[in-house]
């Protein structure tokens, strides 16, 4: 029984994650982000990088275009990478987009911007 | 006569065993139903007790989705991972003695999620494979430093498919058996299962909407509680 109810949810969550491409609940658009992350967490390096970079992005804009709402962290991270690849001008961009876009996560940003050196 | 006393006793044994297993979530967690409900969470990276050393990542890189979909607002782990790790803290373990309340000074974050994985078993026989996963999460509010939110439970996952009948399954074994990246998708669904018992939060459609639903098992609840 609980082997076909463990069936049954990963039915359900490969279903999900392969037809609809938002969340029902919250209406986000996620992409490929565990892929990518996890693609960069266990071969880190400028290839990986750059390809969770683009995903991040893409997420971006198909939010947009989708005329919903950038998942959260999604900017933050974005603007987190950028830095690692040195791209500092995008980095605080995207960081205080995150901020704009969940003002919650302002304590946050403002520890990520220290961290990462970005203020004045 | 004798077939009304039967169905009567066995509607009472019914009852009393569903209402001693399960309880609704606002009866489980109702912290999360006043102004306790955090909206911005601090994950902290897997506290990892088994010796696949691999398994924290699978859920460092699965976790920040399912608990914004939930309607949190969560702080990207790895981040967070890399602040703890300038400031000296590499074991998670650590971060669990310290006071909540420096999360909230710290990322202004209303509550600490902490994930303990006890068990990451492969088990591989000639026709079936299967993963045995047994996890912890406990949500504490930073303001208060009590649990609000938990969940512990052994999951074991086929990865094989030849006992199921999901052609789905197979798919998914094929995959897992060729590359070992594929195991994110397990992490996935099992924190998808976990997360089914946590209150929503601001961000989702059902916020405030969910708490007569029946879904904490009692024993879950109580055991996670030690």
């Amino acid at each position: 029984m609980s082997n076909n109810l463990i069936g049954f949810f990963l039915l359900v969550t490969i279903l999900i994650s392969g037809c609809t491409t938002t969340n029902a609940n919250t209406g986000y658009y996620w992409g490929n982000y565990s892929g990518t992350l996890y693609a960069l967490k266990i071969n880190p390096g400028e290839k990986a990088l750059s390809r969770h970079i683009n995903e991040l992005q893409s997420i971006i804009d198909t939010s947009n275009k989708k005329g919903i709402k950038v998942p959260p962290g999604v900017h933050a991270e974005l603007g987190y990478r950028l830095a690692q690849s040195n791209e500092k001008a995008r980095a605080k961009q995207e960081l205080s987009n995150e901020v704009l876009t969940y003002p919650e996560s302002k304590s946050f940003i403002e520890r990520v911007i220290v961290f990462l050196g970005l203020g004045e | 006569m004798n077939k009304h006393l039967l169905i009567i006793i066995t509607l009472t044994l019914f009852t009393s065993c569903a209402s001693n297993q399960w309880q609704t979530k606002s009866e489980a967690f109702p912290a999360m139903y006043d102004e306790r409900q955090p909206v911005t969470v601090v994950v902290v990276p897997a506290i990892n007790n088994t010796t696949a050393a691999e398994a924290s990542n699978y859920f460092n890189v699965t976790i920040t989705e399912p608990v914004a979909n939930q309607g949190y607002y969560p702080m990207p782990v790895e981040i967070v991972r890399d602040i703890f790790l300038k400031e000296g803290i590499v074991d998670s373990k650590l971060i669990k003695g310290m006071p909540t309340s420096i999360f909230k000074k710290n990322f202004g974050a209303d509550a600490v999620l902490f994930v303990t994985i006890n068990a990451w078993d492969t088990n591989y026989a000639v026709l079936a494979a299967n993963v045995t996963v047994g996890l912890e999460y406990v949500m504490i509010s930073t303001s208060t430093n009590e649990i609000i939110w938990q969940y512990s439970s052994s999951i074991a996952v086929d990865t094989a498919g030849q006992s199921s009948g999901f052609i789905i399954a197979d798919i998914l074994s094929t995959a897992i058996n060729t590359a070992v990246t594929d195991y994110v998708p397990i992490a996935k669904s099992v924190n998808a299962q976990a997360f089914i018992a946590l209150p929503h939060g601001k961000y989702s459609k059902q916020h405030r909407l969910d708490g007569d639903q029946n879904v904490v098992y009692k024993y879950l609840k109580e055991a996670a509680t030690d």
